[in-house]
């Protein structure tokens, strides 16, 4: 056990207190109750939305084409047209419409469309699900029609009043009638008032971005751990940037989009900025959402030793690590771990069982197996040189390791690395033994061989393989997996940076990086000593120096 | 001479002892395996079996959220509230017992370290019960307190119980225990 010397004034303190309260009658009663409200406020506090007046110069309730009762999104893509002509082709171009990319540097063909991830795993053979999240309408199967302008979702991006949600299932439509979701609940959802939201469209805002970046892995906060929907609205405290009530950041500030094409992929990111300061408008390939674009090289405002200490660190370390001291700080837990090898267990009238953690959280639910939640993380941390390698669907697996389905390059002698924190997430996931890759397995659907309809791994691995032109092997077991992913969001105040103390500690934040001598992570006895000899023949020479001089000037 | 050299060097020694163990007596700090809700929750769950012992929740405290209100990050922490009738009352019916109601009701913290992992933190209340004359009853209380933090992993997570803070002068509910 190790307590600080604070808690140990804490300590005698409160004995002293006692001690004092003993011999006095004169006991101060207040009332405590206000102080009880302050800190026990409900758990679950709906967010508040404050409506903005906007700046537009257009106001879309005004245009003829949006006068219209739309029967589809489709019908208000043909509308938004007539004035963006271009707007859709633009969007035809970006990986939110065409889910692939191509790493320039590994050439390896990424993108939703191509990775099998650790949650969810696959988009092939579950698109009707999946591309709830796509910005088209009507992805359901390889048939899909990727050069329709009309099959562009605008409105997705550009919803203003927060009440256009595509559902799970729907091809990337929103609901055109009643219905009940989430399916067998009681509760319903009206029809998409779409000529109202046709006519509130504006810019993209933290709100609309997040419909889709928050709920990534199949809900809120599950995927990346440094966005949620806390972020709709944050306090200072859980995004200085972002700080509604200050900066009042949006996604785009950082995230600068031209002709529909936003900057700032996780596919291919910047890990080391050493271009400074970048004028906005300035051309170029950079990438503007890195800290460097606006905080420039020596971000600590020089003056102290100290501060200078800190400047003279950004060329090992990024200044997430420092900076994002934690993450999933706001009101969600992210998922950390999921096992798919549990899934499939049902109760004894053979229902789908679902289990809660102490947090509220699913914790066992028969069509995804088990997971594990965390609210303020601490990440883990990794050389990073802005290369990603990924372990993609064909790719023989080492079942005797755990399989990384993405590895950070980098490495301490590399002077393009730098010391990042990442969420790492863990899961066990289907694998096809004779084909020796990870397994592509059908969800979702309203076909026999659909996963979450049949409990069937067999079944569902041969669907979802062959849409991946494989043929399954009949052979399927589980291996275990890790992905990364950058923390970069949920940026704190600066006095809630990491303190030197924290990594410069034996067994601090930073105790498995390899590569680099930190001072304070560790001690050697021989080097402390001589250490200390040396101070104390230093002191012993100046004591003998100044009082050989103290000696001779009393001589005269 | 040599005995006042004895008793100032057993002065100093006695503070240094003091010093340096008083964390230690003072309050038990325990590792927990399981995350601070799930830790919290199954506190609480030990507490609600104990109930034949008089115990009854009366509050869970998150300070971390009112330091996160003032635009603050601290990693979570949670306050279990609890107190028992049959401790608290032979000690608030006597006038001179009447201040330690200063310690009610037990509070049980549980709280995540920087490495992420999870402590729970006791006041030692074996000692309390020595140092201030009522060792009786701090003694039984002590002993329900470790039953309080021994958890079985075979019972499955409990549902954290989000009860408003109640017993004392702040308008508690009858039924919070003290």
């Amino acid at each position: 056990m190790n307590i600080p010397a604070k808690k140990i004034h804490r300590a005698l303190l409160l004995i002293g207190c006692f001690l004092a309260s003993s011999v006095s009658a004169n006991v101060a009663v207040t009332e405590p109750a206000a102080a009880v409200a302050a800190t026990t406020a409900p758990a679950v506090v709906v967010e508040a939305t404050e409506a903005k007046k906007s700046t537009s110069t257009a106001d879309h309730s005004k245009f003829d084409a949006l006068k219209k009762n739309f029967k589809s999104g489709p019908e208000v893509t043909k509308a938004c047209l007539t004035c963006h002509t271009e707007a859709a082709k633009q969007v035809h171009s970006t990986k939110h419409w065409t889910w692939e990319f191509l790493n320039p540097a590994t050439k390896q063909k990424l993108g939703k469309k191509n990775i099998v991830n650790n949650f969810c795993t696959s988009v092939t053979s579950n698109q009707t699900f999946c591309s709830a999240c796509h910005v088209g309408y009507g992805w359901k199967d390889d048939k899909f029609d990727f050069t329709s302008e009309n099959n562009v979702d605008c409105v997705v991006c550009h919803d203003t009043t927060g009440k256009y949600k595509k559902l799970p299932g729907l091809s990337g439509h929103p609901n055109y009638k009643k219905m009940e979701w989430p399916p067998h609940s009681g509760k319903f959802r009206e029809a998409t008032d779409l000529k109202t939201i046709a006519q509130s469209v504006g810019k993209t805002s933290r709100a609309s971005c997040g419909t889709c970046h928050f709920y990534g892995g199949g809900g809120d906060a599950v995927k990346h751990g440094d966005l949620d929907s806390s972020l709709k609205q944050p306090k200072k405290y859980l995004d200085v940037h972002m700080d509604a009530k200050g900066l009042d950041f949006s996604c785009g500030k950082c995230h600068l989009s031209d002709s529909h094409e936003v900057t700032g992929s996780r596919y291919a990111p910047t890990a080391v900025d050493a271009n400074g300061v970048l004028v906005r408008g300035t051309k170029g390939d950079r990438n503007p959402t890195t800290c460097v674009a606006c905080h420039g090289n020596t971000p600590h405002p020089p003056g102290t030793a100290a501060v200078e200490k800190l400047n003279s660190h950004t060329d090992k370390i990024a200044c997430q690590t420092c900076h994002i001291p934690a993450f999933a700080r706001g009101k969600k837990a992210t998922k950390m771990t999921w096992d798919w090898s549990t899934a499939g267990k049902l109760d004894d009238k053979g229902h789908r069982i679902q289990k809660r953690g102490s947090d509220g959280n699913v914790i066992y639910d028969s069509k995804k197996g088990d997971f594990t939640f965390e609210r303020y993380v601490i990440p883990e941390y990794v050389w990073f040189n802005g290369e990603v390698k990924f372990t993609l669907f064909g790719d023989k697996v080492d079942t005797e390791n755990v399989v990384k389905i993405n590895e950070f390059q980098g490495s301490a002698g590399d002077p393009d690395s730098r010391i990042w924190p990442v969420k790492t997430f863990r899961g066990k996931q289907p694998y096809d033994v004779g084909n020796e890759t990870l397994g592509v397995f059908h969800t979702a659907g309203k076909d026999d061989a659909a996963y979450w309809g049949n409990y069937d791994w067999d079944k569902a691995m041969e669907w979802g393989m062959k849409a991946m032109g494989v043929e399954y092997s009949g052979n399927m077991t589980f291996v275990e997996t890790e992905m990364s992913w950058p923390i970069t969001h949920m940026v704190a105040p600066k006095d809630d940076a990491l303190e030197c103390d924290q990594c410069h500690k034996e067994n601090g934040r930073l105790q498995n990086i390899g590569g680099v001598y930190m001072p304070g992570t560790n001690n050697t006895p021989i080097i402390d000593l001589l250490g200390f000899a040396a101070a104390l023949m230093a002191l012993i020479g100046v004591l003998i120096h100044g009082g050989i001089r103290y000696y001779m000037s009393k001589r005269g | 001479m040599k005995y006042i050299i004895g008793a100032v060097a057993a002065l100093v020694l006695v503070m240094v002892v003091a010093l340096t163990q008083a964390q230690n007596l003072m309050f038990n700090v325990t590792p927990s395996p399981y995350g601070v809700e799930e830790t919290a929750a199954r506190i609480q769950a030990n507490i609600v079996r104990l109930e034949g012992r008089g115990w009854k929740l009366s509050g869970l405290r998150n300070p971390a959220k009112a330091v996160a209100a003032g635009g603050m990050n601290v990693p979570p922490v949670l306050l279990v509230e609890a107190c028992s009738t049959k401790y608290s009352g032979p000690l608030l019916k006597v006038e001179n017992s009447r201040i330690y109601s200063i310690l009610m009701p037990c509070t049980i913290t549980v709280y995540k370290n920087d490495d992420g992992s999870t402590s729970i933190g006791t006041m030692n209340a074996g000692l309390m019960g020595k140092l201030f004359g009522i060792a009786e009853i701090m003694d039984e209380v002590y002993a329900d307190q470790q039953a309080f933090i021994k958890f079985d992993p075979s019972r499955p997570a409990p549902p954290l119980i989000k009860t408003r803070p109640g017993g004392g002068g702040g308008g508690g509910k009858e039924d919070a225990g003290c």
